[in-house]
């Protein structure tokens, strides 16, 4: 099939037009079903901090369901700066903490999301990010009134190794890490270690590392210190 | 209508199963095998996903063979895969997105699915529409059947469920000392399976079997 | 610097093409018959790699991502072409590799008769493609560390392509059962050679 150059032009032009003409189509329809899919998630994320919403896969429209319980548990949300003062009129919700930590630190600012337990408890959670061994961890910690001891935990990864690191983003690892504190007695920044099992236990400031995922497990706990350290500055205003 | 369904049309549904599969006989469509077949879910919708696009490609192709100029003609087939991947990966982004995120790259790599290259520029170029969609199908549910397979032993031995559902813990298989087979987990495993596959296919058509 | 030489490593043992992620298996099985085949097959695909990624990054960074054209116009910011990524990814690919056909064919005939098929398909080689999309996941600062990868991630192939030729080219004189023979044992030998490369995990300078 030998055609002439200018059907081969008008060919491709109509080739590219049609499917580009589709693929928009396609993409503006359904960027709305997409857009409340990460939504749920990021809202799911949230709520498995404060052990809530593990059973959002039997719902019968999830998206609904994550709604409701999020409405219910997260009762303020609020922005601040590194400073640690308050910025009104910004949505925590909105802010991409992954794009924040790549601006420097003075241009950044925070969400944190505001939870009242079943027991009424109030709990602070806040977003952590890190990396692990083969890409980023995320997640949530949630601490309670004190700001001090933490009352739950949330973290995921990307394509750490499944049934080793990716075990990071189950129950029983983030479990481990309520009552656990941050400060000290004398109110020093310890943070939480995650340690092997060859490594001496802190009671109040260590948990487990997972047997092979080592290195995801550091991942973690870098995550937490250098994600938190920056919360410091708000931490220490607003501690009772 | 009987030639819609003729003894031809399903030869093309059947050979791909076993005599002429994609990826233990054509050697194709290997890449994504291995990498999506940790868990069976999205193994599964990593195969309907090709046996989709697949179809359509080959579709859509055999009715603008006449049509498309030889010398861009990769170029047109490339783009045309390309459209129905990004489609259905928009699809999944929108209605299944656990699933989707499993996927994550490889649903992107399904355009260099050399599956689709191979039966396009093999079936669907020289062949009538129906005859090529339903090739399609055909090599489709052929790579598919691997990924099932594939995927069901490393799940099992690897995970300890079925689709999900805790079957070793069910069976009690935990409590009596049954350990999870780790690197049943691993990639590298998947490529050891697929050489078994071959091993058990071969020895049972011997006119498989490489010549010295 | 040592970010680069870190990365560099990186790509090519830890998340080896090949053993890692399996990309780029088909031709992978193919042309690893014997190793010349092999080093020039792997040659070409270094050199797509190196040129396609850095080139598609620009392109995802001014024109793709969410907001990226912002400096052809300020309201534009809201614009998302994310979505035709693929299709513009796999056409610059395609441009590139004709260009690198027809210099090869130019400057190595026998290089070019060598290759035979094999050269047109580096364009649906998964691990050229598969190295743009993980270059769109892992967001690099810079150019210039996405040449780094590009650079590692088309060694790390080549490396990978090159041994297991050495290790067919050898396997041939064993006594391999019958329905192994050829195929089946490849795909056991590329286990385990992943295997092995798994011991590299978790290494930095």
């Amino acid at each position: 099939m030998n055609k002439s150059n200018t059907y081969i032009f008008i060919y491709s032009t109509v080739l590219v037009v049609v499917v580009a003409a589709l693929l928009a189509l396609a993409a503006t329809v359904l960027k709305p079903f997409q857009q409340k899919n990460l939504e749920t998630a990021k809202k799911l994320e949230i709520l498995h901090a404060v052990d809530k919403g593990w059973d959002a896969g039997s719902a019968d429209n999830k998206n609904l369901y994550v709604d409701a319980q999020y409405n219910q548990y997260i009762t303020r949300a609020f922005v601040f700066d590194p400073a640690g003062d308050t910025l009104p009129g910004r949505l925590a919700f909105e802010i991409d903490v992954s794009l924040e930590m790549k601006k420097d630190s003075t241009d950044r600012v925070y969400p944190v999301f505001l939870c009242t337990r079943d027991d009424g408890a109030l709990n602070y959670i806040f977003p952590v990010q890190g990396k692990g061994l083969w890409g980023p961890i995320w997640g949530y910690v949630a601490l309670g009134e004190d700001l001090n001891t933490i009352t739950g935990a949330f973290f995921d990864h990307q394509g750490e190794t499944p049934g080793l690191g990716a075990e990071i983003n189950t129950r029983w690892f983030q479990k481990q890490f309520v009552n656990k504190k941050l400060f000290d007695e004398a109110g020093s920044f310890i943070s939480v270690k995650v340690l092997k099992n060859n490594e001496p236990k802190l009671p109040d400031h260590s948990v487990d590392a997972i047997s092979g995922g080592t290195i995801t497990s550091k991942g973690v706990e870098s995550t937490i210190a250098v994600s938190m350290k920056n919360y410091l500055p708000f931490i220490k205003k607003n501690k009772q | 209508m009987s030639q819609l369904f003729s003894s031809r049309n399903l030869k093309l549904l059947t050979n791909p199963l076993n005599l002429e599969n994609p990826i233990t006989v054509q050697v194709l469509g290997i890449c994504s095998a291995l990498a999506v077949t940790v868990k069976m879910k999205p193994a599964f919708v990593m195969a309907l996903s090709v046996i989709v696009v697949t179809a359509f490609s080959n579709l859509i192709i055999s009715a603008l063979r006449k049509s498309i100029p030889a010398r861009i003609r990769i170029i047109v087939q490339l783009v045309v895969v390309a459209a129905l991947v990004i489609m259905v990966d928009q699809l999944l982004k929108a209605f299944v997105y656990d699933v989707s995120k499993q996927l994550s790259v490889f649903v992107g790599l399904i355009i260099t699915n050399c599956i689709l290259m191979g039966r396009l520029e093999a079936f669907a170029m020289a062949n009538k529409p129906w005859d090529s969609f339903v090739d399609g199908i055909g090599n489709g549910m052929g790579y598919g059947a691997i990924l099932i397979v594939v995927s069901f032993l490393r799940e099992l031995l690897g995970s300890g469920t079925v689709w999900d559902y805790p079957v070793m813990e069910k069976l009690g298989a935990f409590s009596a000392g049954y350990v999870n087979n780790g690197a049943m987990i691993m990639p590298p495993m998947a490529m050891i399976l697929i050489g078994v596959i071959i091993w058990i296919q071969r020895s049972r058509n011997k006119n498989l079997i490489e010549s010295k | 610097m040592e970010n680069h030489i870190n990365l560099f490593v990186d790509t090519v043992f830890v998340h080896n093409m090949i053993f890692a992620y399996f990309l780029g298996m088909c031709s992978f099985l193919a042309v690893s018959k014997t190793v010349k085949t092999a080093v020039g097959l792997g040659a070409a695909v270094v050199f797509v790699m190196v040129i396609t990624i850095p080139v598609n990054y620009l392109l995802e960074k001014y024109l793709l991502k969410e907001g990226s054209l912002t400096w052809l116009s300020p309201g534009l910011a809201d614009v998302d072409l994310s979505f035709l990524s693929f299709i513009i990814f796999i056409a610059v690919i395609a441009a590139i590799v004709q260009l690198v056909e027809m210099v090869v064919e130019r400057f190595s005939p026998s290089l070019y008769n060598a290759l035979g098929i094999f050269l047109p398909l580096i364009a649906v080689n998964c691990a050229v493609l598969g190295g743009a999309l993980f270059m769109q996941q892992r967001e690099f600062a810079n150019v210039w560390e996405t040449v780094t990868f590009s650079f590692g991630s088309g060694i790390g192939w080549a490396i990978a392509i090159i041994s297991l030729a050495a290790i067919r080219e050898k396997i041939r004189y064993s006594n391999v059962p019958a329905p192994l023979r050829g195929l089946g044992i490849t795909f056991i030998l590329v286990g385990l050679m992943a295997f092995a490369f798994m011991g590299f995990m978790g290494f930095k300078l």
